[in-house]
């Protein structure tokens, strides 16, 4: 773990570093935000919408901007550019467990994710949206954020590796988009039509999705947010196992 | 022969009535490379011999195996088939005891650009265990040896070719390896540069450092190296001290001239040279 986070400071330090491959992670979530928000508020009040429970429209699309600033997956980018210019191998030529490497990476893109997953709740608060789930409810909200993009970034590290291709991973990350539309993004579960609703149940992102509404717009319902923490969690351990092979038999 | 450190292990071969101590031994090396159409055969069957305190030059042209050599060397490339030992350890069999034993400059100067001179030599340092102090300490002293000190705290994307090949190969010694490996150390880099690396690799050499130089340059095996081999199209085609080379080649042939490495690569390679301006010589198919 100590090499691991010798790692992530690197990472961190290269992110900080590349504001220019952080500013769309929040921009471009903002920018679907308001866009979302405003072409759809007025068929949705928040006066007479029961799912909203009584929120602004924003508060029912603040997940998806969420999830989407999630799933950037920039430090896949900085892995495939460091295996282009050799550094990659100046790593694997020290004695650190081959799995240090990745989830160094993965550390600080989690790290990294806090920061901006607080951002854009810090926006969305100033525009109104209220988490009704108090400061614990805020907490896991980011957490569950932050773990999301580990996974995702995790994903992307695995075809960076299998590919070492910036256009092939750049390619991949957009998965992300097919996996947001194809679940209750605009409406809930329930008011989706049934192929729509079927293809939403069978894709894990909803339950993440979900969670998170849930945290926002009613309390601490631990069934769903439990659910949302469990398919982050199947996700994660194997994209990490897979993660992990792949650095191990790189050659 | 000592060349310091008590920690130092070696594979120890008795041959006749000597003992020689080896820094790199390798038998029957093979990589093949596999794709759906066809399979492809890097490095078909080289054997090494590299005693420890040598400077060996592995001299080849383009795609001839010596990159893929030492990646297998190094722990970077998996082994085919054969077997390989450096400072006395297994590198199939004991990577991460190799990687704590080597120090690796590859072809393309491997940093990262977004960090400071400093801030890559004292995360080496951290991932080969100094602490946080000693790392710092050690950054410090190479950067001093290398000469950048003062563009210490500069990006790395702003240094010129030969800082950045300084650099790397200041990144190798962090941890006062036994067997240093530079796959190509002074391609692309001007004379003077060139000349700059020749002096720390001999300076390196002399603190008792083995190193394993892979080079195009003839001039700067002859000028460096004790002894060499030459690879070509995966195999060992001579191997031998650069005098005791050129001395066979001038027997074989019955020349009358002076022989130069140029003459027993072309001889071996099977090749002809083409002349290029400057200093440096190419040789192609």
């Amino acid at each position: 773990m100590r090499y691991a986070l010798v790692l992530a400071r690197r990472a961190l330090r290269e992110g900080i570093r590349t504001p220019e491959a952080i500013v769309p992670t929040l921009f471009i979530p903002l920018f679907f935000l308001v866009v979302n928000v405003g072409q759809a508020a007025r068929i949705f009040p928040g006066s007479s919408t029961q799912f909203l429970h009584g929120q602004g429209y924003g508060a029912f699309q603040l997940p998806s901007s969420l999830l989407l600033a999630a799933s950037f997956g920039s430090a896949a980018l900085f892995l495939v550019e460091e295996i282009e210019g050799g550094y990659f191998d100046k790593l694997r030529a020290t004695p650190v467990p081959r799995s240090a490497i990745v989830v160094g990476r993965l550390l600080a893109e989690g790290l990294k994710s806090v920061v901006i997953a607080c951002l854009i709740v810090l926006l969305a608060v100033i525009f109104g949206i209220s988490i009704a789930s108090g400061v614990l409810g805020f907490l896991l909200l980011i957490l569950l954020t932050a773990l999301w993009a580990v996974v995702y970034s995790g994903y992307m590290q695995i075809i960076a590796l299998k590919t070492r291709s910036a256009a092939a991973t750049n390619s991949a990350g957009l998965v992300f988009f097919p996996l947001l539309f194809l679940t209750p993004n605009f409406v809930p579960r329930n008011l989706l039509t049934r192929p729509m609703e079927i293809a939403a149940t069978v894709n894990p992102v909803t339950y993440v999705m979900e969670a998170m509404r849930s945290l926002i717009l009613v309390d601490l319902r631990w069934e769903t947010i439990s659910l949302g923490f469990l398919v982050v969690a199947i996700a994660g351990a194997v994209m990490l196992a897979v993660s992990v092979r792949m650095i191990q038999r790189y050659d | 022969m000592s060349f310091g450190g008590g920690r130092r292990r070696r594979t120890v071969t008795e041959r006749g009535q000597g003992v020689v101590e080896r820094a790199v031994e390798a038998d029957g090396l093979v990589k093949t490379y596999r794709n759906r159409k066809d399979t492809v055969e890097a490095v078909r069957g080289v054997d090494l011999r590299v005693e420890t305190g040598e400077v060996f030059g592995f001299l080849g042209p383009n795609g001839a195996g010596k990159s893929t050599t030492v990646k297998m060397l190094t722990t970077l490339l998996t082994i085919t088939d054969g077997s390989a030992r450096v400072a006395g350890l297994d590198v199939a069999r004991e990577p991460d005891a190799v990687r704590r034993r080597i120090g690796v400059a590859l072809q393309e100067a491997g940093l990262d650009p977004r960090q400071t001179g400093r801030e890559l030599l004292d995360l080496q340092g951290r991932l080969f265990d100094l602490s946080a102090t000693a790392a710092a300490a050690r950054a410090v002293e190479l950067l001093e040896l290398v000469e950048l000190t003062e563009a210490a705290d500069r990006p790395i994307k702003g240094y010129s070719g030969g800082m950045k090949r300084r650099l790397d190969l200041a990144s190798a010694l962090v941890h006062q390896p036994d067997v240093l490996f530079l796959d190509e150390p002074t391609t692309g880099l001007d004379p003077a540069s060139r000349l700059t690396v020749w002096d720390e690799v001999r300076r390196i050499n002399e603190r008792g450092t083995t190193v394993f130089l892979t080079t195009q340059y003839l001039e700067e095996a002859d000028q460096l190296c004790d002894r060499l081999a030459i690879i070509d199209d995966g195999r060992i085609v001579r191997e031998g001290t650069p005098a005791g080379l050129k001395a066979e080649l001038k027997e074989r042939l019955g020349l009358a001239g002076e022989v130069t490495l140029d003459d027993v690569f072309l001889d071996a390679t099977g090749r002809t040279r083409i002349h290029v301006e400057g200093e440096v010589q190419e040789v192609g198919s």
